[in-house]
């Protein structure tokens, strides 16, 4: 039920074992320079590296196709709007509305650039365990521990958040099925009826929630944990050669691709 | 024997004004296993966090634990090194995605080296028959899994005391079955273990129980003790096993069977006994 | 309750996988069983046994890969069995964790709602459903849900259930986490339930509550049924109970001790004592 975008696809690839902080740095950056040169040549780099890191994954393909499923509207509707509305020499024309070479070429451009953007992304989810995506930020982040932000503690938050969603999920299921049995419809209606039928989903899954928070806070105060003191890891993040490996190709590239 | 707990006249009142403890005494030596029985409401819980220094106490002549004053608060953070709590719900003491990190939390959060963690994590997965479960996510445990991980989390720390609020409360038979094999292997000289719980069937392992009634002590000594005296078992509005019921029912009616049988084997023998005499 | 007789419900090769991705786990496996209109049916089995998934086909929350749930005789597909399908109650695991309105009467008035009755049917029915599992509606029609005891809140999130008059009602755990005086209110409602006529169908693995509620029992083992009837324990019953680490219940091993004809072994521990006067 997860969406494939955050899903995690565990395995020993090359990419499994990079630090999850040179990965997300990595990624970080491509995506970003993915914007500042609007060149196919460009992108095409990008295009590169991204099939390379597909490949390299050992992910199943299909595991991509529906990290770009949810956004296949944008891309679609980003490609029909380019081709539709930019102005330019047509060869083809439906009354007011015309295609031109260059609205194909831009909308092309475009849309590649979205799916090579969430190939990208899906590579960094696929390849990195919750946990170490959590770690990495949180190392990542803490320079503001300086502005006082609690990184370490948000760190753990989303940890604890993360492992609570499959639970979460189960009892969702079980009140929804509860309330069905007692002749709650959640299909039918207008957005405003819809949204009054969730209320008894809603509220129980409200107050079950905050009674385990209630009760985890607890059990997690009797095994000393104490919110600001300096926590060691099990598995701490330890970075290598490798890592700077990754981090030296994708500067590469960004070099490559602003000089083509 | 040290003392470990010594608690005396504790008394714990909820914000909205409910009293939960109204003055308790409570002595108990290294190497001891006391049960602690009692109704919902009689202040079993309440009590169960105080020891373990998760709450402050309203009032207490005495009150310390592993030589913590639990009138302090740094008595009541030291508390929580020594003393170490076990609560009802499994699902809501899993705080790590699989069963080793979260049975690194307790290390994790005394800032123990990688390695001292990793090596008591083996340890305890060993210990407790979960190796094969090192990194099963929790929504694939059964309940008597999650509750044998959170014990074992619980013992990562070096602990003297080990406080259990009914801990097979929520538990199928097969899990309860675990969990108390599990908490039967930890008798050991140096730790004193506080089994809080509803059920008198429970309450045989311990050589002592404790029994609360409205937040004071209406019985502490040894389980056959308390059995022989139904009036007060039938108070205490506890779990019985059918065998206790039966005499319980037998009692109301007039005819009584002495103390109070837990097995078919003392009511069949209770039964022949009372018919000759 | 009032006048309503209990429903027949039966279901035939019944048969039900859940799928997650690419796999699917089955669990219900071509399961029969037959309950008799104001018969109650204990459904015994491990955790995972597929009692749960079972309850929700009969209800009609699943839609089977297999085989027919029968109400009253009626296939589905034929034009009375969507109101057949309404008439049956199911009353959940945990049930309290569907609690959601600000007031008792509220809460339970939920059910009755949706099935669109006219508000002075509503009214009445909230008002009996509250009477019958004591909670009249006197002193708890407007007590806000969570201001319950957890047995209260069970017995609440059970009222919700009735109100909707069902005809047949499955229980899926009903005693789970309960403390033992809950436990004891509880399964008077139930003995009131099934002497109103009900057609009951309870799911738990308390042998010694499915002895005194339940007039026949199926067992149910990975997905399979492994025994189905009426309690039998001469003719090797026993050793299918045993062979599911299912026990006998504790009244009929006390009559077989006691050299007693176990066809007459009593259901409840007041029985039994009456007997043994």
């Amino acid at each position: 039920m997860r969406m494939a975008i955050a899903q995690y696809y565990p395995g020993s690839s090359v990419l499994h074992h990079f630090d999850p902080r040179a990965k997300i740095v990595a990624v970080t950056v491509v995506a970003v320079a993915l914007f500042t040169r609007d060149a196919f040549r460009a992108l095409a780099v990008y295009a590169a590296l991204a099939a390379i890191g597909l490949v390299l994954s050992r992910v199943p393909p299909v595991w991509f196709w529906r990290g770009l499923r949810p956004v296949l509207w944008l891309i679609v509707l980003t490609f029909i709007a380019q081709v539709l509305f930019v102005p330019g020499e047509a060869f083809f024309r439906l009354g007011p509305i015309g295609l031109s070479w260059r609205g194909l070429e831009l909308a092309g451009y475009l849309s590649l650039r979205l799916v090579v953007l969430v190939l990208v992304g899906s590579l960094l989810t696929l390849t990195t365990s919750p946990i170490s995506l959590t770690d990495g930020l949180a190392w990542l982040t803490r320079p503001l521990r300086a502005l006082r932000v609690p990184t370490e503690e948000l760190a753990l938050m989303v940890t604890i958040a993360l492992r609570f969603i499959p639970t979460l999920l189960v009892e969702l299921e079980a009140i929804m099925r509860a309330q069905r049995a007692r002749g709650a419809d959640f299909s039918h209606g207008g957005p405003v009826r819809r949204a009054r039928s969730l209320v008894p989903v809603l509220v129980p899954l409200f107050v079950v929630s905050f009674r385990r928070a209630d009760d985890l806070a607890l059990a997690m105060e009797a095994r000393c944990y104490v919110p600001g003191v300096r926590r060691s890891r099990l598995h701490p993040l330890r970075s290598g050669w490798a890592d700077a490996v990754l981090l030296a190709l994708v500067a590469a590239a960004v070099l490559a691709a602003s000089l083509i | 024997m040290t003392r470990l707990i010594d608690i005396q006249d504790l008394r714990f009142t909820y914000a909205g004004g409910t009293e939960a403890l109204a003055g308790v005494d409570l002595r108990v030596a290294a190497g001891e296993f006391i049960a602690v029985v009692g109704a919902n409401g009689s202040g079993k819980s309440t009590l169960a966090r105080l020891l373990g220094g998760l709450e402050c106490p309203s009032a207490a002549a005495q009150a310390v634990v592993c030589g913590h004053d639990l009138l302090t608060h740094t008595g009541r953070m030291a508390a929580r090194r020594d003393v170490g709590v076990l609560f009802q719900d499994p699902e809501n003491q899993f705080v790590g995605s699989n069963v080793e990190e979260d049975l690194a939390f307790g290390p994790e959060n005394l800032g123990w080296s990688p390695e001292r963690i990793q090596s008591r994590v083996d340890e305890l997965l060993a210990a407790f028959g979960l190796e094969d479960l090192r990194t099963r996510e929790p929504h694939l445990l059964s309940g008597g899994q999650k509750q044998r991980t959170a014990l074992a989390g619980v013992l990562a720390l070096p602990r003297r005391v080990l406080v259990l609020d009914e801990p097979t409360a929520m538990l199928d038979p097969a899990g309860r079955e675990e969990v108390l094999r599990a908490v039967g292997g930890l008798r050991r000289d140096e730790l004193a273990v506080v089994y809080v719980t509803q059920e008198m069937d429970e309450v045989a392992e311990a050589r002592r129980v404790v029994a609360l009634r409205a937040g004071r002590v209406a019985f502490d000594g040894p389980p056959p003790a308390l059995f022989a005296d139904a009036a007060l078992v039938g108070e205490l509005s506890l779990g019985v096993p059918v065998p206790a019921e039966v005499a319980l029912e037998l009692d109301h009616r007039g005819r009584s069977l002495g103390t109070l049988p837990l097995t078919l084997d003392a009511l069949t023998a209770a039964l022949a006994g009372s018919r000759t005499s | 309750m009032s006048g309503l007789a209990g429903i027949h419900v039966a279901c035939r090769a019944l048969s039900f996988a859940y799928v997650e991705g690419d796999r699917s786990i089955p669990a219900v496996n071509e399961v029969w069983l037959e309950a008799a209109p104001g018969s109650s049916t204990a459904l015994l089995g491990p955790s995972g046994s597929g009692k749960s998934t079972l309850l929700l086909l009969l209800r009609g929350l699943l839609e089977a890969d297999a085989g027919t749930v029968e109400l009253d005789g009626v296939a589905p597909g034929a034009a009375g069995y969507p109101a057949l399908q309404r008439s049956v109650g199911l009353v959940f695991q945990q049930a309290e964790r569907q609690l959601f309105a600000a007031s008792a009467r509220d809460d339970v008035a939920f059910g009755p709602r949706q099935l669109g009755w006219p508000e002075s049917d509503v009214e009445q029915a909230v008002a009996e459903s509250l009477e019958r599992v004591g909670l009249p509606m006197q002193r708890f029609g407007e007590r806000h849900p969570y201001s319950l005891s957890g047995g209260e809140q069970r017995r609440l999130a059970l009222a919700g259930v009735l109100a909707m008059r069902p005809r047949a009602l499955l229980l899926d755990e009903p005693f789970v986490s309960l403390d033992p005086g809950a436990r004891r209110v509880l399964a008077a409602v139930l003995d009131g339930l099934r002497d109103a006529g009900l057609t009951l169908i309870l799911a738990t693995h308390d042998v010694d509550q499915a002895w005194a509620l339940c007039d026949g029992r199926i067992v149910l083992a990975g997905g399979r049924v492994a025994a189905a009837g009426g309690w039998e324990f001469e003719a090797g019953g026993e050793e299918t109970l045993r062979a599911h680490c299912l026990r006998t219940p504790s009244l009929v091993e006390l009559w077989r001790r006691l050299g007693r004809p176990v066809a007459e072994a009593p259901r409840t521990p007041a029985a039994a004592a009456e007997a043994l006067l």
